[in-house]
Parts: C-alpha cells; structure tokens; sequence
C-alpha cells in the first residue's frame, strides 16, 4: 500500500491531498483520468513487477480493489 | 503580458533589472556541467516558478511548460480576462505559440529511459508530454481557452512569427483575442550540449561579461531560458470591455533567407524591416528605437546592423539600437517574446537599458548603439527585430496605446 501511494505521487500531475490515502481513495481521487492511468500502471509495472492491462484497473475504482488484483497477480 | 525569464518573474521585477544593467547570465545549476565547455547560461528561478505554479494548482512539468503557465497567467490576470485562482469559465481567446525547442525536459527523461530500457522505456504519456504543441494545449486546457491552439516554431524567430500570426488573425478578423508569445527552456544535459561544439556561443567564463552584443570583443551568445506571452486583443472588444491595452501592434513583416540554413542574410533581414515598416505605414524617421536581435555573434550583430542601415538610411543614426540578450540570455524561441514585453516597458518608460558590455563597439556594427547608461528616446513606435537559424525573419512594430 505504501509503495502504491508513493507510485500514485509520482504519476500525479497536479498536487494531491494524499493523507487519507487508504483501501477506499479511488483513482478519481488522486486525480487520475483515462490517460493519466497509463502511466500509473506503467509505473506499477516498473516498480512492482506485475504487468497488469488497462481493462483490468479501469474495472476496479479504489485503491484496495487495485491493492487486491496485485495481490491475486502475485506482487 | 507576462513573463519569466532569469532577470525575474514579473514586468515589474525585470525592468527594475534591465534599467539598472544587472544581467541574469550566471553559472548554470540546473544540471551538471563537469564534461561541458560551456558552463553558463541565465537560468529563471525555479523556487519563485513553483510558487507561482500553485496557484493555479500545479506542480511543476516540464521547465517550458511551466514557464509559460506562471507567464500566461499574469498576462491574463493584468489584462483583467481572468481571476487570480481557477476554477476558469470557457472564454473565446485563441492560442498561438512560439518554441524553438519545446518540451526539453519531458523528452530528456524521455530519451534516458529509452536508451536505459528500450521501447519498454517509452510512459505512455511520452507523446502527449513531448509534443511541441503540448504548450499551446496545455494552455487552453489550464485557462479554458476555446479558440484555437496551435505552435510556430521556427528557431529563434519563434515568438516574433506567433505574435505576427497572432496580430494578423485579429486584424483581419478571425479572431478578437488571441494569447501569444513564446518559451523555450533547455538546460538538459542533450539539449543543452548539442549547443557547446558550435561557435555561436560564447567562451568567455565570466557570466557578466561573456555576452556582449554588437561590441568587437564579441565571441558569441550565451543561452537563457523563459517565457513571454502577450494578450492581444481587437481595438473593438478593448473599448468594449473598458480595458486600457498596454500597447499595440501597429506592423509586422517577414521573410526567409532562402541561402543558408546558418548564416543570416542582409536581404531577407532587410525585406521583413522594410514589409513591417510598410505594414505600419511609417517611415523610418518616425522609429524611436530599435530592439535588436542582438545575439552578440559574429554573423548576426554586423549583418544586422547592415540591414539596419539599408532600411533606415540617414535616419539610422538618429534611432537608437538596443540589445537585451546580455541581460535575458539568448532564449530562442522565447526571445522575440521577452523582447517585444522589454520593448513595450522601454516604450512606456520611455527609456532604453543599457547595452551591456559594449566598451568597444564593433565598427562593422555602424549603427546608434545604446551604451552603458540608460538612455531617453523620443515618443513613437519602436521596431523589434527576430531572426533565426532556417533563415526565417520576422519584424515587429510597437507602440504604446493612444
């Protein structure tokens, strides 16, 4: 989860309020969008080793149903 | 208009720089330098730019784009189109742009990661964040700017061009309002050093002496970053509104070298002075100054002077010549923007800053050239000279509003 927050930082363009980010902070919460979402699961891929398609994050909207396909992925 | 270049953020902030000769030419820290000749440039400050960013919520990008922003939103706040802070309604204004070099930082970081990782490398926003026209858009997006968006980019004639396109659009009626200018920011280890095995830049190692335009000492420019950007506005919607305009365009004038993909030309220099001058419907007695291109190499400061000379005939040595890429760096892309901004100021202030570093003026720069103090010019319009690398010439006229 930690490392996922600092991942979703990284990716942000714009500031975000990140202090209550937890298992029910959805994507739109961080400020991503359809574009900006690429680049965070790039950045997962990269970081954390699991390769995850985009139909698959767009499906889930929070933090910890994105936290849990990582884990049934193995991360 | 707005403007963030390494002599300030502000117009306030950088004449106060220009009219006391304090140069933001220092040694470069935005990366390092150990295996580069060139060890200078004029840098815009980073902290003041951030600070500037969060007010319009956002965190620094790229250093173009973020230039731009912090630029764009004074210009847009002093011209009254839109409130300090966002949220922002749709307004009708169009965007069109200069850049020489674009989204340098993006495409660094972009390139490091390719040549490290292969097409795996490659973020998906890699297009989107690189693109030239990434500035124009990114400003529609961030001011609501429904009109169109689009880039001109041609070297160090950039800006000139974007506000020449700019001021036609309106003129001839297919626009009211317009956001122009230009920006260009590459101090990246590629972009950067792409420049330092070429003799236009200078080897003098003191920052405050290394450029120096027009004198017989010159060795070349020295490279700046920032950005300007200028509001232009029809005369109609102005009065309508009850806003008081800085100034106006009164001509612009281009052409293209057609020789050398370098070297400058004095024909086509020529040929854009004399097409702006006739656009303005002046005669070169009315000119109160001149802003130079300047660059302080070699080519450019003595065939500009020459081509100053065949427009302006026995009225040259009465108009004099002022150059700021002593004081801006040159800023490519930028230039024509920042410079059209300091033309405006000099304009208002009726004044010129001093030209910096010119003990020993060249003789084969035969033209009124300010010196080292400031100087009192007439009332009237000034000319503002672009010329760039692909031969392109532009030419602006200036005046302050009636």
């Amino acid at each position: 989860m930690a490392k996922l927050k600092s991942i979703v930082e990284d990716s942000a363009t714009e500031p975000v309020d990140l202090s209550n980010f937890g298992p029910e902070t959805t994507v739109e919460d961080v400020g991503l969008d359809s574009l900006t979402i690429l680049d965070l699961l790039y950045d997962i891929e990269q970081e954390i080793g699991v390769e995850v398609e985009a139909k698959e994050i767009i499906a889930f909207r929070t933090i910890g149903e994105i936290t849990q396909l990582l884990i049934d992925k193995g991360a | 208009m707005g403007i963030a270049s390494a002599i300030g953020v502000g117009k306030d902030a950088i004449w106060k720089h220009l009219i006391s000769g304090n140069t933001g030419i220092g040694p470069l820290t935005a990366f390092d330098t150990t295996d580069f000749k060139i060890k200078i440039g004029a840098e815009a400050p980073r902290d003041i730019v951030k600070e500037k960013l969060a007010i319009l919520n956002r965190r620094p990008t790229d250093h173009a784009l973020d230039l731009t922003m912090v630029a764009a939103h004074e210009a847009l706040v002093q011209a009254d189109l839109i409130g300090e802070a966002p949220p922002y309604e749709d307004q009708d204004m169009s965007v069109v742009f200069g850049t020489g070099k674009g989204l340098t930082q993006s495409l660094q970081t972009a390139f490091e990661s390719f040549f490290e990782k292969g097409p795996r490398g490659a973020r998906p926003t890699t297009v989107p964040r690189c693109m030239y026209n990434a500035i124009s858009a990114g400003l529609s997006i961030q001011f609501k700017l429904t009109g169109t968006n689009y880039m001109v980019v041609s070297a160090c004639t950039s800006a000139t061009n974007a506000i020449g396109v700019a001021y036609r659009m309106i003129r001839d009626g297919y626009a009211d309002t317009v956001l122009t200018g230009g920006a260009d920011a590459f101090f990246e280890p590629f972009f950067f050093g792409v420049w330092n095995n070429i003799p236009a830049l200078s080897k003098i190692e003191d920052p405050t002496k290394a450029c120096r335009p027009f004198a017989a000492d010159r060795e070349g420019t020295v490279l700046g970053e920032g950005a300007g950007v200028l509001i232009l506005e029809s005369y109609e919607k102005a009065i309508a509104r009850g806003h008081k305009s800085v100034g106006e365009i009164l001509g612009y004038g281009e052409s293209s070298d057609a020789r050398h993909i370098t070297s400058p030309n004095p024909d086509g220099q020529a040929k854009a002075m004399q097409m702006a001058l006739d656009g303005a419907g002046l005669t070169p007695d009315s000119i109160s100054f001149i802003n130079s291109h300047g660059t302080a190499t070699k080519g450019n400061d003595s065939c500009e002077s020459q081509s100053i000379r065949t427009v302006m005939g026995d009225a040259t040595d009465q108009i004099p010549v002022s150059a700021n890429k002593s004081y801006f760096g040159h800023t490519l892309g930028a230039s024509g923007g920042l410079e059209a901004i300091a033309t405006l100021l000099s304009l208002k202030h009726q004044t010129l800053p001093p030209n910096l570093n010119l003990e020993t003026p060249d003789p084969e720069c035969n033209v009124n050239l300010v010196g080292s103090e400031p100087v009192s010019i007439k009332q009237g319009p000034a000319m503002k000279n672009s010329f760039g690398f692909g031969g392109g010439n532009g030419v602006l006229i200036l005046g302050l509003s009636d």
